[in-house]
């Protein structure tokens, strides 16, 4: 008995330690890249551990006008977020909070799961005609809406959820008080739902972030390009220009990073049950 | 709750949830019915006309060989992704139950690859899968083995694209499953843990059973979202060696966007659409259930 619990407990930190090795060499690959001078990079046989330490990719990135990019980025994920949570907030709350007719409720959250479902190059023949009509193909504005496809489906189903659970006994007596439903909204069931709210925020920045497709397919000038663009555009264009191409990977990842360092502690928990 | 409304009430009901209700359908209902639309048309995009033709176009792609193989690709792609995402995510979540020290830490790192961007992990991975300078060959070297042609071997490609996924997205199935484990009772593995005789039974006849609902929905977010394959393919193969990496999505983008024949695009949607209905029907019950309307 005690050897096999031994042999357990050696098998438990044999996997523990790979696991770690294969998540983490690749990130490591990534900081020591981007750190490397642009002759170490395409050495033969690559150096594990760098020659040489040089900020240069960075100055090479910042110079490159990268930052135009990233302010793109920036903007687009701030917008999406914010259109997002707002139109998702008060749909999700119409939802709850009253039977529409003809089992609208029913078929509107049915349908919002099939487009989370679908995939989203199906959709892109006609946003691309349309949008171009409307003048929003390379725009910030045209992101900001199409990648609606994406969060609002995405923030109106946890917040539907989040909402459920908002006792409805506060917004009765505040009904008997004599307040309109749009100050029951704005200043009672905003304020106590703003947790699930920035939860739902910060999960669909980092969607907004990440986004690809639309983004390739609706931004053609560089100078309209978000971050994963840009970076693809590194890869495509110059084959082994590896330590710049690593320097804007770290940079666009802080943004993540620094979102999920705020959420972690609802990672294992609200995280399990909101991502379903 | 719902509480009885007067017709002021209800007006203001409509007008909260019209906004979302527009874009909603600007954004998914008007395009779906416009790709079904465009399925049963052929398109001259230089002349801007177009003709009916029927089920021509279904014709056409089912009878294309890489039509089908992008579906196979997918089908290869989704199924492997998946299995190994959820039963790995699923090993190292039991692994990990019991906490020791650094527990925390090493949960917070098995985390780290899906809080990166999709596009900055395929760009890593592309420079460490380089056949000539790339580290992977240089270190299977190292150890005595042959450098392996990653991106570059048709038959290989594909594998390293599942590696590249799997890499990034174990740690979702982890997460997931680690949570659901705690919401089981302490005593199942409490006990699969000091009576290591019987882990493998317990594992199978309680442990497993009691996780099956948790297991299929971190399986069906996978299915979702590999169904979807483009960016990955995009960055690391652009669909090559030939077309041993074109996924439906893929193909779907460069009949769209390269070929402009916006009918076959549309008829290859709607193929897609069917094919993934079939998650669908599984997934929604299932969620509506949950969050009972």
């Amino acid at each position: 008995m005690t050897a096999t619990r031994r042999s357990v407990s050696v098998l438990r930190g044999v996997v523990i330690t790979l696991v770690l090795l294969v998540t983490v060499f690749p990130l490591y690959w990534i900081a020591i890249t981007s750190l490397k001078g642009p002759r170490e990079v395409v050495l033969q046989i690559p150096t594990l551990f760098p020659q040489v330490l040089t900020l240069r990719n960075y100055q090479t990135v910042l110079e490159a006008r990268v930052g135009g990019n990233f302010l793109n980025s920036l903007l687009v994920t701030a917008g999406s977020t914010v259109l997002s949570i707002y139109l998702g907030f008060t749909a999700a709350y119409a939802i709850v909070r009253h039977r529409f007719r003809w089992n609208f409720n029913g078929i509107f959250l049915v349908w919002i799961l099939v487009v989370k479902i679908l995939p989203p190059i199906v959709l892109a023949v006609p946003l691309y005609e349309l949008f171009l009509g409307m003048g929003l193909v390379n725009s910030r504005l045209g992101l900001i809406f199409v990648y609606q496809v994406y969060t609002l489906p995405y923030a109106l189903w946890i917040l539907v959820g989040f909402l459920r659970s908002v006792p409805i006994e506060i917004e009765e007596a505040a009904r008997i008080d004599g307040a309109s439903p749009g100050q029951i909204v704005a200043l009672i069931v905003a304020p106590l739902s703003a947790g699930g709210i920035a939860a739902t925020s910060v999960f669909t920045a980092i969607m907004a972030w990440d986004e690809f497709l639309f983004a390739l397919l609706f931004t053609r000038r560089p100078r309209m390009f978000t971050v994963p663009l840009r970076i693809v555009n590194y890869i495509t264009e110059y084959e082994t220009e590896w330590g710049s191409l690593m320097a804007i990977g770290l940079l666009a990842s802080v943004p993540l990073l620094l979102l999920t360092a705020f959420v972690y502690e609802r990672l294992t928990t609200d995280f399990a049950a909101s991502l379903k | 709750m719902v509480i009885m409304h007067s017709g002021r009430e209800r007006a203001f009901f409509l007008l909260l949830i019209a906004p979302a209700v527009v874009v909603v359908m600007v954004l998914t209902v008007f395009p779906v019915f416009s790709v079904a639309s465009n399925s049963l048309f052929d398109f001259d995009y230089i002349a801007g006309t177009r003709e009916l033709v029927g089920f021509d176009n279904y014709r056409s792609i089912l009878s294309d060989r890489q039509f089908l193989q992008s579906i196979g690709n997918t089908a290869i792609f989704v199924a492997l992704a998946v299995l190994l995402e959820t039963g790995v995510g699923f090993a190292i979540a039991l692994l990990l139950y019991k906490p020791f020290r650094g527990s925390r830490i090493v949960s917070l790192t098995a985390m780290a690859p899906m809080m990166l961007s999709t596009m900055v992990v395929s760009a890593t991975w592309r420079t460490m899968f380089h056949f000539d300078i790339g580290v992977l060959n240089s270190l299977l070297e190292r150890f005595g083995l042959s450098p392996v042609r990653w991106l570059i071997d048709p038959d290989i490609a594909l594998f390293s694209i599942v590696l590249v996924d799997v890499w990034q997205w174990t740690p979702f199935a982890f997460i997931i499953l680690s949570a659901a484990l705690r919401t089981l009772p302490p005593e199942y593995l409490e006990a699969a843990r000091i009576d290591g005789s019987g882990t493998l039974g317990l594992l199978r006849h309680i442990i497993v059973p009691l996780m099956a609902s948790h297991l299929l929905t971190v399986a069906m977010l996978r299915t979702i979202d590999t169904f979807r394959l483009f960016s990955k393919v995009y960055a690391l193969t652009g669909g090559g060696p030939g077309n041993a990496t074109e996924t439906i999505s893929y193909f779907i983008y460069r009949e769209a966007f390269s070929y402009f024949n916006l009918g076959r695009a549309g008829a290859a949607s709607m193929v897609a659409f069917i094919l993934i209905a079939v998650v669908a029907l599984i997934y929604i019950p299932r969620l509506l259930r949950e969050n009972a309307v």
